[in-house]
């Protein structure tokens, strides 16, 4: 028996599973945020190219903190509203650094492959 | 996987407090708190789906379906009591029937003895014993002389162990001050490791035990747990045996209850050498005992296969040493006499007694597998009558977007938990009635489920499961998501072709229901006509016991001791006479030797040594029995010791041997023949006659206990065992009466077995009829019912209520007519296969045929009564409002 995958839409969360962790530990390296600051932060950091679905979002920390590589505690928003505060664990860094390097050697690649290849035109993203 | 950290609520508070972050934020850039609030949670999505996503993520998602699927059903079954009810007993009722018969004949015909390896411990079998032998089982037992020779080193065998019974029933043992009665068993030194059976506690037995004769016992588990209450300070206390002390040496491993069928040893001794440990407790014969007598095929042999050899390759090996040991003290054999051939058989449970369980077994199992075949079918038809009420749950279910797939996990699941209670049910049931059976049967080893039975319960359980759960599915779904949109609750019924279906297995049930009751009256009147076998003796009053005095130590006293006896006993108010002798009658023992006739053996007319019976009985015998005396006279007090030796014998004896002239005067074994009686029953019920002699016990007396019957004159003839324990008490404060019953029991266990099958045939003969009649039933209330609405139309139009009752009516009898034929030709089949299991009853028995088309007619009748007075109540306005 296994858990359930998402059912709705699930090929897109697929397609950015890894991404969202990654943005996610970046934006956590700035210091400790509440989800939905985290959510602003990546939206407005990708200039609004990304706009995260924010149900998956908090999915995503909480996958992260079962890895331990966040840790959650409550605490009080600039505005005092409670809200549950995401901070990166020393796993957490280790691994956004891995993923990091890992991640400009795929872009790397697929922009070596895609800007020299004969193939049509590459659209606007 | 089932740890959770964070709860669902604590999710939702954190999406709740983004919301409110959120609005927050587009409230500090401008935006309306109204449409703030409204934003946020467009920008979100689906709240929902994160939770539920949240929830899923964490649990076993098919674990938390079953769980949710389990309590819907029991839901649904808690919701129709009656429904539930009749499922689970019918399932139970079906089930159980057949874990209790498999239980049987796993025990009986399947079950391996509980050793080390039992592949490889065998039996050892003779075609037949030599001429001129004494045997317990003319085809199983050996003597020692033989036994000691094949025992010799030899390629075949690695172990051969030998049993030889103490008594022919239990045994006198005194533990603490009481005496009482226990099954024994002397043995070889290597009983224990070359059976490879464990001992619990203590220690086993060893060659040097056997050839020392130690006074050591190991008991069985089950007589540690009945008699000492799992006591371990038992090891090492003194258990009197015979009045001989033996030391509880060890405890036996749990499960293993010796090696004869059908009765579990309660302790063990090596090989005695004492008079009184004579084997079967007989007297030294010619002052040998069984150790010296190459005539006294008396013990048991087991053997292991040594490593690396095969059945026929130990035959071969061991069959010369037999063939020679065979003639030990025998001299040259007679000419004709063929040599003894050597076989071998598994060590099964119930050696011996396969042949005579097999069938009937065998039989049984098929009617309880039929038997099943109608419950199952029961719980179909109220599965798909439930379920088809249920048509529109399962239609608005479909609308509304449930996959198919889903319905048949939920009926599965529904499925599952009613065979799973019914099977729980059903496994209780057999608990018990194995108990009942094996006490029906007089086993006493235990009968009861193991693993293997439970195996094949699961099973059932499963196929069951499955049946059940996808039989309805195809009701359920036929409506499909439109029938939602139907109305009426009279044309949603119109359509399927299931009450067809229903109406096939009807038929179908009937034809089974015709074959169990032929099955059962043909049993039911062979068990009437095996209590009614003339016995030649009239049993009514007479009573038996056995007794096994310890104050007698030689022959003067015990005869003195049962004169003493029979003197008191006859003075008791109400005794009309007594006797004595020396084997019990009906108890299937027998003394079985040839014979010989004026000094030379005695042969039948085909040229063979005749076996002739014999028993040693007591003056008054045959008076007592009220056996008639053809020629001649019995014994009486006058034929003491040291006069002329004299014998009775049975007619048939006289037919054998003096075929042309008066048996009178003439010598049987040196004794004079006095008397000729009428042949009658002596070992068992069943049994042919046989050639028959009496001794008179006081010439030549036993070591051993007698038997005393005594003809009673009184309503409750075992009334008067109390006055009779207080007279032996008197005499020997240390003899218990050993199994006091009637002498009209004593006879009818040996009909034990066919009693047990007949009643059972008969009690699975009711239980089909039951089952057929509530599936009968269950059928034709849900015909009505559906009907309701064309009945009310018809009535409206001008049918009176007698037609309706008739149509009703008319229904269940053409399914009982279709089953009847239908069942018929099965019923003859069965009949020739009954066979052999049939007493006095021809197998085509037009009474049982009768009786069981009166069973299916009134089945019939009652089943549609119920049914047919509703369709007849029905009020034709009502039912047309209803539309």
């Amino acid at each position: 028996m296994s858990t359930q995958n998402p059912d709705p839409g699930s090929d897109r969360i697929a397609l950015l599973q890894g991404t969202l962790d990654l943005l996610i530990l970046r934006t956590l390296l700035l210091g400790p945020h509440h989800g939905q600051g985290v959510a602003r932060s990546i939206q407005r950091q990708s200039e609004e190219v990304f706009t995260v679905d924010h149900g998956s979002l908090y999915i995503a920390l909480q996958r992260l903190e079962d890895k331990k590589w966040v840790r959650a505690r409550c605490g009080v928003s600039e505005n005092n509203r409670k809200a549950r505060f995401y901070e990166l664990t020393p796993k957490g860094r280790q691994q956004l650094l891995e993923k990091t390097t890992k991640w400009k050697r795929l872009t790397r690649a697929m922009g070596l492959i895609l800007d020299t290849a004969a193939g049509p035109q590459s659209e606007e993203v | 996987m089932f740890r959770r950290k964070r709860s669902e609520a604590d999710f939702a508070a954190e999406i709740q407090s983004h919301l409110d972050l959120e609005a927050d934020d587009l409230r500090q850039e401008g935006v309306d708190p109204d449409e703030a609030r409204y934003q946020a949670h467009r920008t979100f999505g689906n709240v929902r789906a994160a939770q539920e996503h949240f929830y899923s993520r964490a649990r076993w998602i098919a674990l938390d379906r079953l769980l949710r699927d389990l309590r819907f059903g029991l839901r649904g079954l808690r919701e129709s009591p009656g429904f539930a009810a009749a499922a689970i007993l019918t399932l139970a009722l079906g089930v159980g029937a057949n874990t209790a018969v498999f239980s049987v004949m796993n025990a009986v015909l399947l079950r391996s003895l509980p050793v080390a390896d039992p592949q490889r411990v065998l039996y050892l079998e003779t075609s037949r014993t030599p001429n001129g032998t004494g045997t317990i089982d003319s085809h199983a037992t050996f003597s020692y002389p033989v036994y000691q020779a094949l025992r010799q080193p030899n390629r075949a065998l690695s172990d051969l162990i030998a049993v030889g019974a103490l008594s022919t029933g239990k045994v006198n043992v005194r533990i603490g001050a009481q005496p009482e009665a226990a099954e024994a068993d002397m043995v070889s030194g290597n009983f224990f490791s070359g059976l490879g059976v464990r001992i619990l506690r203590g220690h086993g037995f060893t060659p040097q035990d056997e050839a020392d004769h130690t006074q050591i016992a190991v008991v069985s588990y089950d007589y540690w747990t009945r008699r000492f209450a799992r006591d371990p300070g038992v090891l090492g206390t003194t258990t009197f045996v015979k009045g001989v002390p033996f030391t509880v040496a060890g405890i036996a491993a749990e499960g293993f209850e010796g090696v004869d069928p059908t009765q579990s040893t309660d302790f063990w001794i090596p090989l005695q050498n004492r008079p009184e440990f004579n084997v079967l407790g007989n007297p030294p014969e010619n002052g040998k005992l069984y150790q010296q007598d190459d005539t006294w095929w008396c013990l048991r042999l087991i053997g292991r296969l040594a490593p690396g050899v095969n059945r026929q390759q130990a035959i071969t090996g061991l069959q010369p040493l037999l063939q020679r040991a065979a003639r030990i003290g025998l001299g040259e054999p007679m000419p004709g006499e063929r040599p003894i051939a050597l076989s071998f058989d598994d060590a099964k449970n119930f050696n011996g007694y396969e042949d005579q369980y097999a069938k009937p077994l065998h039989i049984l199992m098929a009617m309880v597998a039929l038997v099943l075949l109608i419950a199952l079918t029961n719980v179909v038809m109220l599965l798909m009558a439930r379920n088809a009420a249920r048509q529109r749950e399962f239609s608005l279910r479909l609308a509304l977007g449930a996959r198919p797939a889903e319905l048949l996990r939920q009926l599965l699941t529904e499925s599952v938990l009613l065979v799973l209670l019914g099977g729980a049910l059903a496994w209780a049931f057999a608990e018990i009635a194995t108990r009942v059976l094996a006490r029906w049967a007089l086993i006493e080893s235990s009968l009861a489920p193991d693993r293997t039975v439970l195996l094949f319960t699961c099973a059932v359980l499963a196929v069951t499961a499955l049946i059940c759960g996808i039989a309805p599915f195809r009701v359920a779904i036929a409506g499909g998501a439109q029938l939602a949109l139907k109305t009426s609750a009279a044309t949603a019924h119109t359509d399927a072709g299931k009450s067809r279906t229903g109406k096939t297995i009807v038929a179908l049930q009937m034809a089974l229901c015709v074959l169990l009751l032929v099955g059962a009256g043909l049993l039911t009147r062979t068990l009437a006509n095996l209590r009614n076998i003339p016995l030649g003796i009239n049993t009514t009053g007479l009573v038996v016991f056995g007794l096994d005095p310890q104050s007698v130590h030689n022959e003067a006293q015990l005869v003195r001791f049962y004169q003493d006896l029979q003197t008191r006993l006859r003075r008791l108010p109400g005794v009309e006479s007594t006797t004595v002798s020396s084997t019990r009658l009906g108890s299937y023992w027998s003394n079985n030797s040839s014979v010989k006739i004026d000094g030379k053996e005695g042969l039948g007319a085909d040229g063979n040594s005749v076996t002739v019976r014999s028993n040693d009985i007591g003056p008054d015998f045959f008076h007592t029995l009220q056996v008639p005396i053809l020629m001649g006279r019995e014994f009486t007090d006058a034929d003491a010791p040291s006069k002329q030796l004299v014998a009775v014998v049975n007619q048939l004896f006289a037919q054998t041997f003096f075929p042309h002239e008066s048996p009178i005067g003439h010598k049987v074994n040196g004794m004079t023949i006095i008397g000729v009686v009428a042949n009658h029953k002596y070992r068992s019920m069943t049994e042919d006659p046989i050639p028959m002699a009496w001794w008179d016990y006081q010439e030549a007396p036993d070591e051993g206990g007698m038997t005393v019957e005594m003809r009673v004159h009184q309503a409750d003839p075992l009334a008067i065992l109390p006055a009779v324990q207080k007279i032996v008490a008197q005499m020997d404060p240390n003899a218990p009466l050993m199994q006091p019953t009637l002498q009209s029991e004593q006879f009818e266990r040996t009909i034990s077995q066919q009693l047990m099958f007949a009643r059972l045939a008969e009690f699975f003969g009711i239980l089909a009829v039951i089952l057929v009649a509530t599936g009968l039933y269950g059928t034709l209330s849900y015909r009505v019912n559906r009907r309701t609405a064309e009945i009310g139309v018809r009535m409206a139009v001008g049918a009176r209520r007698g037609q309706v009752v008739w149509m009703v009516l008319r229904d269940s009898l053409i399914l009982t007519a279709i089953g009847v034929v239908l069942g018929i030709p099965l019923a003859v089949i069965t009949g020739r296969a009954l066979g052999s299991a049939l007493y006095g009853v021809q197998p085509f028995d037009p009474t049982s045929y009768a009786l069981a088309l009166v069973g299916v007619a009134a089945v019939a009748l009652a089943a549609a009564a119920l049914p047919a007075t509703r369709a007849a109540s029905i009020d034709p306005l009502r039912a047309l409002r209803t539309e």
